[in-house]
């Protein structure tokens, strides 16, 4: 049998039991006495309480991860591994019947018969953060290397000059922040996510938690995160592509679903602008994954022409309580109880502004200008499009029953043109299709490949007339077609 | 550009000596990447950005300008 | 907290690559089998047609080939196919 007495230097419930302990020590008594403090600490205390033996240390806090306690005075009965009785705070009574049953006695002169005790150490945030990330790292499932910054550094500037950010400050993934990031998703740290170009790093749950720390993610963020990081490296969205082009397009990610707002997220007013924290980071931890695993720098591998600011990231919620139509991810495919992603590369949007249509054929005939516009009004079938419908828009189709396919199928027919209109030269542009391919001046040609090339998105305040236009990258087989994941996987 | 870097790349390790043809905008960046890529001697040529507007006229006169640097870095 | 701060790498990890190997050259003066590799951007067959000119008219064979996709890596096959067929290869035009 042995006792085992967790004590901490500043805690008075610890200096008030303490010569009872040690005087039962001294008497024969089997109990240790283990402080949590450090060595400078745990001396004072010996001798501000008037120990004539300065306490062990418990080294790495061992002992107190082990035992685990809420509260210190932490005493505890063992036989061999087995714990047999515990007193957390002091109990004068409670004390001296475990010390009985270890066959010794608790000398009790000048104890109180009940004083509470303090927080044991390991439940202090700091330190419990600090055991949890040790523990990760012991059981495997932290293996990143670690960095360590200079303690004359500045981590902020320092995580600058490594070239690990995008120019805003990033925050520094210690092991502590990346492993409460984790709890976030019951996933295995070292489950492979994504291979990233273009140098083909491995994109581990890990590697991209590293990374959604330093975008700023809070936590319930990482699994839209790693669902977006899966969606990008697959093949069909040419993520190699879309990095190395000089065109200005990046990564957008759109969350349809409950599971949005459990992560904190914006589909309401001023959802594609600042102010939300999971609208944020979420496509900010993507471009951080896609720029610090994969390799892909501006001016180096990435060499757009001018960009636009959602390269920095871009991520919104839709707003599905009154939307016209079904989450964008569900209508592609993702099971309609499920939280889906809609993965797609587009420039920065446009507004389009109307006003005045009140019927579903005329806020159409808006939005097909829009739409015809990406890019050039003359290049046809290389781009996809992305209506992002204000809720003032949408509940024209909601009121008149039009729902997406009916939307999309007429946007579709609205953005044809005469031929003679987008050939080369036409309106004294030299872009355009060129003439070898049009026969006939009035035979229209489509903007878009396929209706289904116009995606169709619903998301803003309640007040203002107004949609948002993305225009795509290189679309279809030749560039990079949208894809959708749900999020469930990953939580 | 960075694609057709790999490319040529990967067409070395299968014994086939490659030339990638870019415009001189990439040159800085081919560098970087060969580098990075393992390969700083990746064959490379470029020509005289932009490309897109050029007319055929022209860019068949930096064919024939080019053609013989090209075969340069293929042959012995 | 004196110490500096720890923190974990946020990259692959992967050193820099280095050896990756270059084929030998073609021996001089003979003629070539070479595969013109169409990367699919506009204007690179104009380009392309000349260069075909040029090197028929210099003794080589000429193979013309295209890429799928200007915006992604050329399939393995297609290089394996490229590499089994021909001495050489030029990739045009990237801008």
């Amino acid at each position: 049998m042995e006792v085992i007495a967790l004590v901490k230097h500043d805690c008075e419930t610890c200096a008030t039991l303490a010569p009872a302990l040690e005087a039962a020590a001294i008497a024969g008594a089997p109990v240790r006495m283990v402080s949590q403090s450090n060595e400078a600490e745990t001396r004072a205390f010996a001798e501000r309480v008037g120990l004539t033996t300065v306490p062990e240390l418990d080294e790495g806090l061992a002992l107190s991860e082990r035992l685990d306690p809420e509260a210190v005075p932490a005493v505890v009965l063992l036989d061999g591994d087995e714990e047999q009785d515990r007193v957390e705070g002091l109990h004068r009574a409670r004390l001296e019947a475990l010390f009985a049953a270890a066959g010794a006695t608790l000398p009790r002169d000048g104890l109180p018969e009940i004083k509470p005790g303090c927080t044991s150490i390991t439940q202090e945030p700091e330190v419990a953060a600090r055991l949890a990330a040790k523990r990760a790292r012991a059981a495997g499932r932290i293996r990143a290397r670690e960095l360590d910054l200079g303690a004359l550094e500045d981590p902020f500037e320092a995580l600058h000059q490594r070239g690990l950010t995008d120019g805003l400050p990033v925050v520094p993934p210690t092991p502590e922040r990346v492993v409460a990031l984790l709890e976030h998703t019951r996933r295995d740290p070292q489950d492979l996510v994504g291979v990233v170009p273009p140098y083909g790093g491995e994109a581990t749950v890990e590697k991209v938690a590293i990374n959604a720390v330093m975008a700023g993610c809070a936590g319930p963020e990482l699994p839209i995160v790693l669902a977006a990081v899966e969606a990008a490296c697959r093949e069909a969205f040419a993520l190699h592509g879309l990095i190395a082009t000089t065109h200005p397009a990046g990564p957008l990610v759109i969350v349809s679903g409950p599971y949005a707002d459990e992560a904190g997220m914006n589909a309401r007013g001023n959802a594609l602008g600042q102010g939300n924290r999971a609208n944020s980071t979420i496509g900010r931890a993507l471009q951080l994954v896609a720029r610090n695993v994969g390799g892909g720098r501006p001016g180096v591998e990435d060499r757009a022409a001018h960009g636009q600011p959602g390269k920095v990231g871009a991520a919104f919620a839709e707003r599905l309580e009154d939307s016209p139509f079904d989450g964008l991810a569900q209508d592609r495919g993702v099971p309609a109880d499920e939280t889906g992603i809609t993965l797609v590369a587009a420039e920065a949007p446009r507004l389009l502004l109307d006003q005045l249509a009140r019927e579903p054929e005329g806020l159409c005939a808006s939005l097909a200008t829009a739409l015809e516009s990406i890019a050039h009004p003359k290049q046809r079938l290389a781009w996809d499009g992305l209506v992002v419908l204000g809720p003032e828009h949408g509940r024209i189709f909601r009121e008149a029953g039009w729902d997406r396919a009916r939307v999309r199928d007429r946007l579709f027919a609205l953005t044809t043109s005469p031929a003679g209109d987008i050939v080369r030269g036409a309106g004294g542009s030299p872009e355009g299709v060129e003439e070898r391919f049009v026969s006939d001046p009035d035979m229209p040609v489509a903007k878009f490949a396929a209706p289904d090339r116009i995606l169709l998105a619903y998301a803003g305040g309640d007040a203002g007339l107004f949609s948002m236009v993305y225009g795509s990258w290189a679309a279809g087989e030749i560039g990079s077609a949208p894809q959708s994941a749900s999020v469930e996987p990953w939580r | 550009m960075s694609c057709g870097l790999r490319d040529v790349l990967e067409l070395e390790s299968l014994d086939t000596p490659a030339v990638l043809v870019a415009s001189n905008a990439f040159v800085q960046a081919a560098d970087d990447q060969a580098q990075k890529l393992g390969q700083p001697e990746i064959r490379r040529i470029f020509v005289d950005h932009p490309v897109q507007d050029r007319t055929d006229d022209e860019l068949q006169a930096t064919a024939r300008a080019v053609v013989d640097d090209v075969l340069g870095r293929l042959v012995a | 907290m004196n110490d500096g701060l720890v923190i974990l790498d946020p990259t692959a990890e992967r050193d820099e690559a280095t050896g990756r190997p270059l084929a030998a050259a073609l021996p001089a003066g003979t003629g070539a089998r070479i595969a013109l590799l169409d990367i699919r951007k506009p204007r690179g067959d104009v380009f392309l047609d000349e260069i075909e000119r040029l090197l028929r008219e210099r003794g080589h064979e000429v193979q013309r080939t295209a890429k799928p996709t200007f915006t992604k890596p050329a399939p393995a096959d297609l290089r394996r196919e490229i590499a089994e067929h021909c001495d050489a290869v030029i990739e045009a035009l990237a801008d």
